[in-house]
């Protein structure tokens, strides 16, 4: 890779276009993160008991599961932009296949958590809770889902003839996938955990 | 990328000692959410299991954004447009939690 500047580089940050992009992209999607987790939390304080009982009936399990399925393809991720960026790409292809397999566990995860809260009678529609339930989980899922896209695409290129050599684009694919891991990360105490007893 | 990186093994054994406490720091984040705390602590005992949740996931964040993102690696301009919204989403979720009803 280049270190100097070219025409693929953002002359202010030395910083390729494309990479920028996704750290432009990504600051206004902590925001819109960041406008459900306030609009939560105001809720939650207005209607603690109600909150409280809601959180209750949601699977911890399943959550922790979830959690440690995307922390490993946070680490497969990053693992094959190493190797691609090294050369090796027995490797990358490895670790690719592998954050693939990680995304789809997830929303397999997510499936089953969904058909068990409905078999419970429990919809978005429920109540407040399960409203904002829905709605900030079923957005990081569409997010994981939107990350497999370009992934596979890339797996599938690395078979083919031509092959596929392209480490800052698989870098900035993997700054998004991390930033999936990263909602993640304050979704599952927020919803799951941080409700007191009752 | 932006920054000089260090060799590939150096990066490789950070990747695993940051996804190990990551791994360790969601189990600290279950057991914070246990009910350890006496009853009689009232709603500070609940004011503490949130600030615990946060702190440990505000830990976690930073270290994706650090190693796994290269964030360290990359320049001033991406750390202040990046940490500008983050610092106004942490002052948001733990002023709102924390302060609480």
């Amino acid at each position: 890779m280049s270190s100097g500047l070219s025409l693929a580089h953002e002359p202010v940050t030395k910083v390729a276009h494309g990479k920028l992009a996704m750290w432009i992209f990504l600051a206004s999607e902590i925001m819109f993160f960041t406008g459900f987790f306030g609009a939560f939390i105001v809720l939650r304080n207005s209607n603690l008991e109600l909150f409280s009982h809601s959180a209750a009936e949601l699977t911890k399990g399943y959550a922790l599961l979830n959690t440690f399925i995307l922390i490993g393809s946070s680490l497969t991720m990053a693992l094959s932009v190493l190797n691609l960026e090294k050369g090796n790409i027995g490797k990358f292809k490895l670790f690719l296949g592998l954050t693939i397999l990680c995304g789809f566990g997830f929303i397999i995860v997510k499936t089953i958590e969904y058909t068990t809260k409905f078999s419970h009678h429990i919809f978005p529609w429920t109540n407040v809770f399960f409203s904002f339930y829905f709605l900030m989980t079923g957005f990081h899922a569409i997010h994981v889902i939107a990350g497999m896209i370009p992934m596979t695409f890339m797996f599938i290129k690395a078979f083919t003839k031509k092959g596929y050599n392209h480490p800052v684009k698989v870098e900035t694919l993997g700054l998004y996938w991390h930033f999936v891991d990263l909602v993640w990360i304050f979704l599952f105490p927020v919803l799951y955990l941080i409700f007191p007893a009752h | 990328m932006s920054g000089h990186h260090p060799d590939s093994k150096t990066m490789f054994d950070s990747y695993i000692k940051i996804a190990t406490a990551l791994f360790a720091l969601t189990v600290l984040t279950w057991v914070a959410a246990l009910d350890w705390v006496p009853k009689s602590w009232g709603e500070a005992g609940n004011t503490l299991h949130i600030a615990i949740g946060l702190l440990i996931a505000i830990v976690k964040a930073f270290m994706v954004f650090y190693v796994f993102m290269h964030l360290q690696f990359d320049n001033k301009f991406i750390r202040a447009f990046v940490f500008a919204p983050i610092f106004l989403f942490f002052v948001l979720t733990f002023a709102l939690n924390v302060l609480g009803p």
